[in-house]
C-alpha cells in the first residue's frame, strides 16, 4: 500500500512538472504581456520535429534540443517583428492572428516533414532505483531541469533589475515608459524567451511521445489551464499549482480507475468551476490583482 | 412577409433571399455528387450562422461550437438508434437536440457571465468544452461507439395520416434542408435588428457602459449563447442523419476553430456572409483538397490571417466597402448604427 501511495505520489510530480515545463513559455508570454498566444502549441510542436530531424541526422540529443530552442525563438522574433508588436493593446486580434499562425504553421510541418509518426530516441532510457519506487531516467531528468527553469525564472522576475522593470511594465505602462523603459524592446524580448522556452519543451518532451504535428494541440488547452488556474503572471507558484492541478492530478483519478480520457474531462471540468469562483487564479492572494 | 423583409432593410435580405432562390433552383439543373453534399455545406453555414450571432454580434468568441454541432448529432444517432419516444426518431432528435443545446449553453453561459468571466478566460472555456466533448464521445464507448464512431439511419418525414416519406434519396433531402436552414436565417436576422440584437451589439462594442445604463449584460450574453447553442445543436442533428455517420472528431478542437476560420473570412458582421463563409470554405476545401491537398490549408490559414489583420469584416465587409450595397460609412454596419443610436436613447 505504501509503496503505491508512493509511486502515484513520485508518477503525479513528474506529471506536473512536464506539464509545467510545457505550459511555461505560455506562462511567459500571456503572464507578462498579456499576450495570449493561441501558436504555443505549434512551438512545441515545431520544437519537437526540429529535435527529431537534427538526431536523425546524428547530430547528439543536447545539441539538437538547443539548435530546436533556438530556431523557434528566432520564428517567435519574426511573428512578434513583423506582426504581433502592432497589436499590443487589442489582445482579441493576438488571439486570432496567433491562432493563425498555429494554423499555418501546422500546415508548413506537415507539408516539410509529413504526416507520419516520428520518434525521437529516448537518450536514457534507464530506470533510478529508489528503493521503494523505480523512476524513469529521462523523466527525472525533465522534471528537473522544469524545476531549474521555473526557479531560475522566478529569480530573474523577482531578484534583478530586468524582473524589476518588467514588473513595472506590467503594473503601469505609461509610468514605466516615462521612467525610461523601452517598451517596444521588453517585449519583444519577453515575446522571444516565451518562443524559446516553447521550443525547448517541445525538443524535450518529443522522446516521451510520437512526434505527429497535433501534439501542440494536446497541451494547448492544457498549458491554458495551468496558466490560468494557477494565476496569470504567477511563474512559480502558479505555474506549479496549476499543473499539478491539471496534470498531476489526473494520476490521482487515473489511480482511482478512472480512464484516463475521463479523468481529463474531470479535470477540465473542475478547472472552469476554478475559474468561475477565482478568476484571477488558485496562487493569487484575494484583491491583491 | 417577403416585403417586409425587403422593406426593413432591403441590402443583405434581398441578398439572401436570391441566395436561398439559386439554392432552391439547383437541383433542376444540375444532380449526383454536388446535390448530395450540399445541404451539409449548408448546415455548415448554419453552424457558422451559430458563431456570427455570437461572435459577430455579442462580441463574444467561442471555440466550441463544433462540441454543440456534435452533441445534435449524438443525440440524432441515439434517437435513431433507440426509437425515439414513440413518435418519429428523427422529430425527437431534432426537437431534443436544439432543446438540450440550449440547456446546456444557458447553464454554461450563465455559470460563467454572471461571474464575469470574459473574453479571452470564455475562450479558453469553450476551447476545453470542446475538447470535453469529444472525450466524453471518445471515453463512454459503450453509448458513443468510442472512437470509431456509428452509423446513424437516413431520417423520414411522418404525414398526419400516418403516411412516411423517406429522405434517402438526396432530392428529397436538398428540399428538406434547404427551408429548415433558411428559417434559421431569416429568423437569426430578425432577432439581430430586433431590440434585444440592438442591446446585444451594444454588449459588443461597449459591454461596461451597457452595464451602467440599467442592462443585464450577463443575462443577455447567456440568451445569444444559448440560442447559439441550439443553432448549432440543431443543425447537428440534421447534419447527423445527413451525413449517416457520426465520430468524435466532430466534436473536436479542430472542427471548432475550423468553424471560426469560415466566420471570419465570410465576415463575422454579417449574417449572411457568414453563411456564405461556411459554404464557400466548405466547398472549397472539399474541391481544392483533391487538387491540392498540401498547399490549401496553408492557404487557408494565410487567407486568415490576412482577413484579421487588414479585413475585419471579412469577405462580406469588403464587399460593402466596395458600395456593394451603396453606403457611405463602409466599415459600420447599420446595425452598429442603430446600436448606437439605441445606446443614447434609451
Amino acid at each position: 500500500m505504501m509503496s503505491i501511495i508512493v509511486s502515484v505520489l513520485f508518477d503525479a510530480a513528474l506529471l506536473t512538472l512536464t506539464l509545467a515545463l510545457a505550459a511555461l513559455g505560455l506562462a511567459v508570454i500571456y503572464g507578462l504581456m498579456g499576450v495570449i498566444n493561441m501558436g504555443h502549441g505549434a512551438m512545441l510542436t515545431l520544437g519537437a520535429y526540429l529535435t527529431w530531424a537534427a538526431t536523425s541526422r546524428g547530430i547528439p540529443f543536447v545539441f539538437s534540443v538547443l539548435l530546436a530552442a533556438l530556431i523557434v525563438g528566432v520564428i517567435g522574433l519574426l511573428l512578434e517583428h513583423l506582426v504581433i508588436r502592432h497589436f499590443y493593446d487589442k489582445p482579441f486580434e493576438t488571439l486570432l492572428i496567433t491562432w493563425g499562425f498555429f494554423l499555418i504553421m501546422t500546415e508548413l510541418i506537415k507539408i516539410v516533414f509529413g504526416t507520419d509518426l516520428r520518434n525521437v530516441k529516448n537518450p536514457l532510457p534507464d530506470s533510478i532505483n529508489l528503493g521503494i519506487v523505480e523512476l524513469p531516467a529521462y523523466q527525472s531528468l525533465l522534471a528537473c531541469i522544469s524545476l531549474f527553469l521555473i526557479f531560475t525564472l522566478a529569480v530573474v522576475f523577482y531578484h534583478t533589475s530586468l524582473g524589476i522593470k518588467i514588473r513595472a511594465l506590467i503594473q503601469n505602462r505609461e509610468m514605466a515608459s516615462l521612467l525610461g523603459v523601452n517598451i517596444a524592446y521588453m517585449y519583444k524580448m519577453v515575446f522571444v524567451a516565451g518562443s524559446c522556452i516553447a521550443g525547448l519543451a517541445g525538443a524535450l518532451i518529443s522522446p516521451l511521445l510520437s512526434v505527429d504535428p497535433y501534439i501542440g494541440m494536446v497541451f494547448l488547452a492544457r498549458s491554458f489551464f495551468v496558466v490560468i488556474v494557477g494565476g496569470i503572471g504567477q511563474i512559480l507558484g502558479g505555474t506549479l499549482v496549476g499543473s499539478f492541478l491539471i496534470g498531476g492530478s489526473e494520476t490521482f483519478f487515473a489511480a482511482l480507475q478512472f480512464k484516463q480520457t475521463f479523468a481529463q474531462t474531470i479535470v477540465f471540468a473542475l478547472a472552469i468551476v476554478v475559474l468561475r469562483f477565482r478568476p484571477s487564479g488558485l496562487w493569487t492572494v484575494q484583491g491583491r490583482r | 412577409m417577403m416585403k417586409h423583409f425587403l422593406k426593413k432593410s432591403w441590402s443583405e435580405e434581398k441578398f439572401a433571399v436570391l441566395v436561398f432562390l439559386i439554392l432552391s433552383l439547383l437541383p433542376v439543373f444540375i444532380s449526383g455528387y454536388i446535390i448530395y453534399i450540399l445541404p451539409q455545406y449548408m448546415l455548415y453555414g448554419t453552424l457558422a450562422m451559430s458563431l456570427g450571432l455570437l461572435w459577430g454580434f455579442t462580441g463574444i468568441l467561442s471555440f466550441g461550437q463544433a462540441g454543440f454541432f456534435a452533441l445534435g448529432a449524438y443525440t440524432m444517432g441515439l434517437c435513431m438508434k433507440y426509437n425515439g419516444f414513440g413518435i418519429n426518431p428523427a422529430y425527437a432528435g431534432i426537437i431534443l437536440s436544439a432543446f438540450m443545446g440550449a440547456g446546456l449553453a444557458t447553464i454554461i453561459g450563465y455559470f460563467l457571465f454572471s461571474a464575469g468571466v470574459r473574453d479571452a478566460y470564455f475562450v479558453i472555456v469553450t476551447l476545453a468544452l470542446s475538447i470535453i466533448v469529444e472525450q466524453i464521445a471518445v471515453s463512454q464507448s459503450d453509448i458513443t461507439g468510442g472512437w470509431n464512431g456509428f452509423f446513424i439511419d437516413r431520417m423520414s418525414l411522418t404525414l398526419g395520416s400516418g403516411r412516411e416519406i423517406s429522405l434517402f434519396n438526396d432530392v428529397p433531402m436538398y428540399y428538406f434542408v434547404l427551408p429548415l436552414v433558411a428559417f434559421v436565417y431569416f429568423l437569426l436576422r430578425k432577432l439581430i435588428t430586433s431590440k434585444f440584437g440592438k442591446v446585444l451589439i451594444g454588449i459588443r462594442e461597449n459591454e461596461d457602459r451597457a452595464i451602467s445604463l440599467g442592462f443585464n449584460t450577463s443575462l443577455y450574453k447567456t440568451a445569444a449563447f444559448a440560442i447559439s447553442g441550439a443553432v448549432a445543436t440543431w443543425a447537428g442533428a440534421l447534419y447527423g442523419t445527413h451525413a449517416g455517420f457520426v465520430a468524435p472528431s466532430l466534436g473536436g478542437v479542430s472542427f471548432s476553430t475550423e468553424v471560426v476560420v469560415w466566420t471570419a473570412l465570410g465576415g463575422r458582421t454579417s449574417l449572411l456572409g457568414v453563411f456564405l463563409g461556411g459554404v464557400m470554405v466548405a466547398s472549397l476545401s472539399n474541391y481544392l483538397s483533391a487538387i491540392t491537398p498540401r498547399f490549401w490549408q496553408l492557404v487557408l490559414g494565410i487567407l486568415f490571417v490576412t482577413t484579421i489583420i487588414y479585413f475585419k469584416g471579412g469577405v462580406a465587409g469588403a464587399l460593402t466597402q466596395f458600395t456593394l450595397f451603396n453606403r457611405k460609412t463602409p466599415l459600420k454596419s447599420i446595425q452598429e448604427v442603430r446600436a448606437e443610436q439605441a445606446m443614447r436613447v434609451d
